[in-house]
């Protein structure tokens, strides 16, 4: 009966024939592992795919020809961008983006995107070819060792040999990749997986628990009654609110906890926008560039509560050095984090949003406005000698700070900024206004230049009702060029921001502060980035003077489709303030 | 005129420099699913924060799919050990991690020796191994013996010792197994109401 049922509920149109035979000598046939596998994405709400075919995923591909009109497959242009684009993508939906490419250097063309997701949380499916069974290990074409390589950068991986555990791997990769802290996972399928029928009907159950694998949402009551007395004791309290504040999506818990008791909020990079830039708490931002106050500052807070972050050392400077006067309150899903890097006083493990809900009846009601004005001081500092100058020129090339600060004016602060990695970064995070959660995805722990063009693509396609604004620099733009292309013929109205300093800035700026002005490799020679996007069938336009620099941003902005704006600015502009490598937070310097 | 300017950068810490630190004895007992590839998942946890695995015993428990392995380290931090050990524990086959000092264990290995007895050689003084080592001979060949010896590392080599004075043909030594004195190790992480379910 079950199988009769299983023939029934068939909507690959492949086995409706057997309805039709007679059923007493028809043979019942039941899905590939192929099949399986698209039944199992569309069961578990994948409606997105990013990826590339090649040999040992053929099987999977053909077996797609006939979900197309249930699943979105994006071709890209390279691995590594359908990587991307799924991050992006996955960041604007809060759940997996999923990855489907084929084994060998299709797989290991993946591997930077991974180790991204790892390190910034992103939950990523990724499948992947492999040889058959019988091939495994023979050096056969395409083959890698796929599981050995992604082992120390997957949350979880896995290698499918066998038709039938498809929906069973498939409801447990996208629990695990999207529960807890959630993180990339890896689905190594055999060919031979792929091609051979299942022997029993297909059967798919949404993964709930895993005995090995429980992670706590719910804090302990002890935990979270240990943090309110710090906060209810504190003088100089401090929220340094991370990327986990998103992922846990507690932007609202952690206004109204901050909002009682008056706390002065900062965040990290990837903990930016989760409140916003102009709310009287917020502060700013912490970290190597970050704000002057929010750096200076932590050296001064008696209580420092944070919130799904991990104390990178881009946040900490030297961390043997980083708020040792302080109370530390760490909220954190994951228990490996506690105490990894800064030595917790009160640890809550669990769900950002449910410890900031348990907390906020316990808190008193408070106001800090002695402590938060000392974060307005050290503002007006920054402000006069930083912001005032960087935004002010009227000479010389355009600077970075001018472009992103009109963007965020044109945009009302609401557009979803995805950046690259180096001096534009920073610009970018220092200089736009955030009014919106979940607005800027960039890659954070892993620096990943190349970032940002596909990962624009795929927020775009992940939050199709929003502006996404891609701001490139030089050097990272022409990593992955390429999906220009993915970006033209999925029409995704990506706008992308190249800040062209014809250097690799950041690269140059530290040559300049602590290699005595050594330029080693870091200047190049670009090519015509707007031939290259019309070559893609995208328009664009340069702008190299200041004067033109709005109406440029408003053409841009006004553009039906994908654009691509290149903006030549200053050459050797340095990002300030800086925290020297390796130095405390309290040594930001300021030029 | 050819002035060469060095620059100092950071200096690398070389690992392999001898520790000032005095180096302690950790066990580390994790139980797993039992799955392909586990192995590999938790010893690069140890290859990338460059600690070397002194021995290492993987065997079925008495739950059956359930894995034990045995893992010994030396360490001079205990609060490295202990985020290695949280480490271990986000695996997610891993169900239980306990990292023990050795007076918190009772532990053993198993040596083997093989020793030459050729015809007219010094002839084996049986009733020392036994009586005085605990060792037995449990097998004899044409012109060797092998002799089984369990104990601890010191004992083990003690013996070791006493041996020398015959030809020790083959020396093999276990890894350690071993079992917790209290039920919880100085670092655990299962959620307390599942301990009972899984040992």
């Amino acid at each position: 009966m079950e199988t009769i049922a299983s023939v029934v509920l068939d909507s690959t149109g492949v086995n409706s024939i057997n309805e039709l035979a007679p059923q007493e000598t028809a043979p019942i046939t039941f899905r590939s592992g192929a099949q399986a596998l698209m039944e199992s994405l569309v069961a578990e709400g994948v409606d997105t795919i990013f990826g590339y075919p090649g040999g040992a995923i053929m099987p999977v591909y053909d077996a797609l020809y006939d979900f197309q009109d249930r699943l979105n497959h994006i071709l890209v242009r390279h691995e590594q961008g359908a990587g991307h684009a799924a991050q992006g993508y996955a960041r604007m939906q809060g759940r997996a983006g999923v990855c489907l490419v084929t084994s060998g250097p299709g797989a290991t063309n993946l591997v930077t995107a991974i180790a991204d997701a790892l390190i910034d949380s992103t939950p990523l499916v990724c499948i992947v070819g492999q040889v058959g069974r019988k091939l495994l290990g023979t050096d056969a074409f395409q083959e890698a060792d796929v599981m050995g390589v992604t082992m120390p950068i997957t949350k979880w991986n896995y290698q499918i040999t066998d038709a039938d555990e498809v929906p069973s791997v498939l409801s447990k990769a996208f629990y695990i990749a999207q529960s807890g802290r959630p993180g990339p996972v890896l689905i190594d399928m055999t060919k031979s997986a792929q091609l051979e029928l299942m022997t029993k009907p297909f059967h798919y159950e949404r993964c709930q628990s895993i005995v090995s694998y429980r992670p706590r949402l719910t804090p302990k009551t002890e935990q979270v009654e240990a943090a309110a007395r710090l906060i209810n004791n504190a003088k100089r309290p401090y929220i340094l609110a991370g990327h986990g504040v998103q992922l846990a999506k507690a932007e609202d818990e952690l206004r109204q906890l901050a909002e009682k008791a008056g706390i002065p909020v900062a965040t990290t990079l990837l903990g930016q926008s989760t409140i916003p830039v102009d709310h009287p708490l917020y502060v700013g931002w912490l970290g190597m560039h970050g704000n002057y106050g929010t750096n200076v500052l932590t050296d001064q807070a008696d209580v420092v509560i944070a919130i799904g972050m991990r104390f990178d050392d881009r946040v900490t400077g030297d961390a043997s050095k980083f708020i040792k006067q302080a109370k530390v309150i760490h909220i954190e899903i994951d228990p490996s984090e506690i105490d990894k890097i800064i030595k917790a006083d009160a640890p809550v493990v669990g769900d950002a949003k449910e410890i900031l809900k348990a907390l906020l009846p316990l808190i008193n009601p408070n106001d800090f406005t002695v402590w938060r004005n000392e974060f307005r001081k050290y503002d007006a500092i920054e402000h006069e000698q930083i912001t005032v100058p960087e935004l002010s020129s009227t000479e010389g090339k355009i600077r970075m700070a001018e472009v992103i600060d009109m963007l965020s004016t044109k945009t009302k602060g609401e557009a979803v900024l995805v950046t690259d990695v180096g001096q534009h970064q920073m610009m970018a995070s220092r200089y736009y206004q955030f009014k919106r959660p979940n607005s800027l995805v960039t890659s954070g722990g892993m620096g990943t230049m190349g970032f940002a063009l596909p990962a624009a693509f795929g927020a775009q396609v992940g939050a199709p009702d929003r502006q996404v604004v891609a701001v490139i620099g030089d050097g990272c733009f022409q990593m992955t060029l390429q999906e220009l292309g993915t970006i033209v013929q999925n029409k995704q109205p990506v706008k992308a921001i190249i800040l062209n300093n014809n250097f690799l800035g950041m690269v140059r700026q530290w040559q300049q502060l602590f290699h005595q002005r050594r330029y080693s490799f870091v200047e190049l020679q670009n090519p015509d980035f707007i031939t290259i996007a019309r070559g893609f069938g995208m328009d664009g336009q340069t702008c190299d003077a200041r004067e033109n620099l709005s109406d440029a941003l408003d053409t841009m902005l006004a553009h039906d489709g994908p654009y691509l704006l290149e903006v030549v600015v200053e050459k050797e502009e340095n990002v300030f303030p800086m925290v020297p490598a390796g130095a405390s937070v309290s040594q930001i310097r300021l030029s | 005129m050819n002035e060469i300017i060095v620059h100092q950068s950071n200096p690398i810490n070389h690992s392999s420099r001898p520790s000032q630190f005095k180096m302690t004895n950790y066990t580390i007992c994790i139980f797993t699913e039992n799955t392909i590839g586990l192995l590999n998942r938790i010893t690069i946890i140890f290859t990338r924060r460059r600690i070397n695995i002194e021995s290492l015993t993987v065997s079925e428990t008495e739950r059956k799919g359930v894995s034990r392995f045995t893992i010994v380290i030396k360490h001079e931090s205990r609060e490295e050990v202990e985020k290695l050990v949280r480490q271990i524990r986000k695996i997610v086959e891993v169900m239980a991690v306990f990292g023990y000092l050795n007076d918190e264990i009772v532990y053993n290995e198993i040596a083997l020796f093989k020793i030459s007895t050729p015809l007219g050689g010094k002839s084996l003084d049986v009733e020392t191994i036994n009586k005085q080592y605990k060792a037995w001979v449990v097998y004899w060949g044409l012109d060797y013996v092998v002799i089984e010896k369990t104990g601890n590392n010191e004992e083990i080599f003690d013996f070791f010792g006493y041996l020398k004075q015959y030809e020790i043909l083959e020396f093999v030594r276990s890894g350690r197994v071993a079992v917790g004195k209290t039920e919880k190790g100085l670092v655990e992480y299962l959620p307390e109401a599942d301990w009972a379910y899984y040992l």
